[in-house]
């Protein structure tokens, strides 16, 4: 393997890894508080008892994250060292604000893990907000750096060389607040779902009803409010990046040629050679009218631009359809939570309904996943985009594929025991409840 | 602001040293332990670190973000030369802080724990090994910068692979235990604090003579950092300071006297760091060909200036909260007395 795929294979393993235990560390918190609110508000026991089962999924999710995340801090360098050379000093502002703001929630987290019958209860109430809050923000605040990478600005760049740099423009690039609000609401929207699925897997095998549909309501108010907005904010993204990256949008659609009135194409299979998209659906006009908000729009096709130039369009394609096609699954999923909240009140009682949130469980991090894979690969061939190509920025440190396949026993032996510890968790909680 | 940007850098070092030291050193002690006072020393480590110890090891964040954003090129000599010490590095600090939360926060007590406890202190006694080989690897003037004509091993490994460094390995991490010993010291119920002054003292010894062995090797081998350092009149200075400091430990470990000795151990940390570091400083890199200045290449104002504002801000909002925490934890019982 040569080094500069075993670097990009690293890299996308350990993010793809670090990414799930980062939106669960960060979205759990806000579970945990709902549940904790509604202890202090009702005295209901069942909600003390979700707290604390939750709070442990929280330290061991938060744990991961970070130590992932510490590992990731380092991988920037070894692996890109040229890029962070050079965009170290332009994003570092987010990069030190992110430091602070998780400084903040290890902090806070202290607190409230510890701090049971120790601290004032509001007090400690409170801790738990600021641990919700401060992991949103140290989200924002990393997606803002890739947002750099997509859109860099904050700086000029001649002959090769960064001057006149303004780490706060750079911060704050074109692409930080769409990236940002998509990233945001998906971690809400696919947390949301997986818990959900979780809690929901348990009332089908009857167990203990009481504490798990409480925990179910929760999760998945959260996850179908995100879901529901995402689509909104996809649209948002889309504009943004016909705007910016035109060539990364006509990857997402394996949009060849340059037209007006450009057509959707959902699903196909794409054949690069031939510049050909097989068993595709094809909506007239709908592209242009989602890129630009006008049927008759001009759409870049992939032709415009140099041929080292353009990212793998069926990888992006693809993804493309996975994410676009869960996150529909996921927000009619929401209008049937909603339904069966506000309406219909016997679909409770529905085997089908159980069934089908326990299935939907993994899809939010699935189409998450996807996402994550349309903008990085989107933005290929560049790390920075136009200015420094990935392949310049990798590591001379030969024989990457090492470190490459001890990152991913790493984080295979990880996955398997953290899955197999949130299981016994939801064990000690089934038999904490038979007890009672 | 360039002095507020290395302010910070020093005190995150410092503070990782200390804090993350005490931590690492606490599971070293822990594998040295006989097994009854294995299942105390877990017990109280789980009651003293729980709160704490996921903010100890951000410092270690807050330190590499500084060297990025502000001494980019000296960044990047770190992460090409010591590529795989860093590795290593990481992958000890990854299941030490997993084998930590698994083995407190498990639903169920059982043979598990065994398996996280062995991959707790294992992986606490290799970090820090390969934390002290990389800062050994910068002042052994063994690092090639130069990727031209080179061989892989002379590039990336002989550069932290070699006695000095590992010497220096070894004294990081004894100093580690050393100071886990007197944290726990005033920590443990009094039953077990006679065995903890017992492991201070040992530690305080394999520190001194570690430490004597790191420049005995230097200074036979020729090692161009150690001379410089035998050589600095800030060297002997603080070297008599800290011999003297010794005295005063030593009693206060004797004495059981938890506040003094915890001072006074981290008095020895800050001389041994500035007797080391002063001398030499802002040289911090000791290739075979020359040495690389932190203080080349830096970031440019701009940058630093944000930095230094987003430290202040960040230490502002920070410092209470941790404080805060360390004392409503009893970490720091100062404020009580």
């Amino acid at each position: 393997m040569e080094n500069l795929d075993a670097a990009r294979l690293q890299m996308a393993f350990t993010l793809i890894f670090h990414i799930v235990f980062a939106c669960v560390g960060m979205v759990m918190p806000f579970f945990m508080i709902t549940s904790h609110y509604k202890w202090l508000k009702t005295r209901k026991k069942i909600y003390l008892t979700l707290t604390k089962s939750w709070q442990k999924g929280v330290a061991i999710f938060f744990v991961t994250g970070a130590v992932s995340g510490t590992a990731l801090s380092f991988e920037l360098g070894l692996l890109w060292p040229e890029f962070m050379k050079h965009a170290g000093p332009i994003i570092g502002m987010p990069f030190s604000l992110e430091g602070a703001a998780f400084f903040v929630e290890a902090i806070a987290l202290g607190f409230y893990l510890y701090g049971w019958n120790k601290i004032p209860e509001k007090f400690h109430w409170i801790t738990g907000v600021i641990v919700g809050i401060s992991g949103v923000l140290s989200g924002i605040l990393v997606v803002a750096a890739n947002g750099w990478m997509n859109a860099p600005s904050g700086f000029d760049y001649v002959d090769g060389v960064f001057s006149n740099i303004d780490p706060v423009k750079a911060m704050l690039n074109k692409a930080w607040f769409t990236q940002a609000l998509h990233m945001t609401l998906a971690a809400f929207a696919s947390t949301g779902f997986a818990v959900a699925g979780i809690h929901a897997y348990q009332i089908l095998r009857g167990r203990q009803m009481d504490v798990h549909q409480a925990a179910f309501k929760i999760a998945i108010s959260f996850g179908a409010i995100a879901a529901l907005l995402q689509p909104l904010s996809g649209d948002l993204s889309a504009k943004d990046i016909a705007e910016r990256q035109p060539v990364k949008l006509a990857a997402m659609e394996a949009h060849y040629d340059t037209e007006k009135g450009a057509p959707l194409y959902i699903g196909g299979i794409v054949n690069n050679e031939t510049q050909e998209v097989k068993y595709k659906v094809e909506i007239p006009k709908a592209l242009s009218f989602l890129a630009f908000g006008d049927f008759d729009a001009e759409v870049k096709g992939l032709n415009d631009f140099p041929e080292d130039e353009r990212p793998n369009v069926a990888i992006v394609h693809y993804a493309f359809q996975v994410m676009v096609s869960l996150g529909g699954i996921m927000a009619m999923a929401s209008i049937v939570f909603f339904l069966a909240y506000f309406k219909k009140q016997s679909w409770w009682q529905k085997n089908w309904f159980w069934w089908g949130f326990t299935l939907l469980a993994p899809v939010g991090y699935m189409a998450l996943e996807a996402g994550w894979i349309v903008t990085e690969v989107g933005r290929q061939p560049w790390i920075i985009h136009g200015i420094m190509r990935t392949k310049d920025a990798v590591t001379p440190v030969p024989g990457i594929v090492v470190s490459f396949y001890m990152y991913v026993a790493l984080y295979v032996l990880l996955t398997v025991a953290v899955a197999w510890l949130m299981n016994r968790q939801i064990k000690a909680l089934n038999q904490s409840q038979l007890m009672a | 602001m360039i002095y507020v940007v290395l302010f910070f850098l020093i005190f995150s070092v410092l503070l990782y040293v200390l804090l993350a030291g005490a931590d690492f050193g606490a599971g070293v002690l822990e594998l040295f332990s006989s097994k009854e006072n294995q299942a105390v020393t877990k017990k109280t480590l789980y009651r003293v670190m729980g709160p704490v110890w996921e903010a100890n090891h951000i410092w270690i964040i807050i330190t590499i973000v500084i060297l990025w954003v502000a001494f980019p090129v000296f960044y990047n000599v770190l992460v090409v030369s010591l590529h795989i010490p860093i590795t290593l590095m990481l992958l000890g600090i990854t299941l030490r802080g997993v084998a930590f939360v698994f083995r407190h926060y498990d639903a169920f007590i059982d043979k598990s724990q065994i398996v996280y406890d062995w991959m707790f202190r294992v992986s606490s006694l290799v970090t820090p090994i390969f934390i002290g080989m990389v800062f050994g690897a910068l002042l052994s003037s063994q690092i090639v910068t130069n990727q031209e004509s080179h061989s892989f091993y002379e590039l990336y490994i002989q550069g932290w692979f070699n006695i000095f460094s590992i010497l220096i390995g070894c004294f990081f991490t004894a100093l580690c235990t050393f100071l886990a010993a007197i944290l726990l010291i005033g920590e443990s119920e009094q039953e077990h604090r006679k065995v903890y002054v017992k492991k201070a003292r040992i530690a305080t010894i394999v520190v001194v003579i570690l430490g004597f062995l790191c420049l005995l090797y230097g200074y036979l081998t020729k090692v161009e950092f150690v001379s410089v350092f035998l050589e600095s009149k800030w060297t002997l200075a603080i070297v008599i300071i800290s011999g003297i400091l010794l005295f005063p430990l030593w009693q206060s470990i004797k004495k059981q006297r938890r506040i003094y000795s915890r001072l006074f151990a981290g008095l020895q940390v800050v001389c041994i760091l500035s007797a080391a570091f002063i001398p030499v400083f802002p040289e911090l890199i000791f290739t075979q060909t020359h040495t690389i200045s932190l203080l080349e290449n830096i970031a440019p104002e701009s940058t630093i200036s944000v930095l230094g504002t987003t430290l202040i801000i960040g230490g502002v909002v920070i410092l209470p909260g941790l404080f805060h925490l360390l004392k409503s934890f009893k970490m720091i019982k100062i404020l009580e007395r």
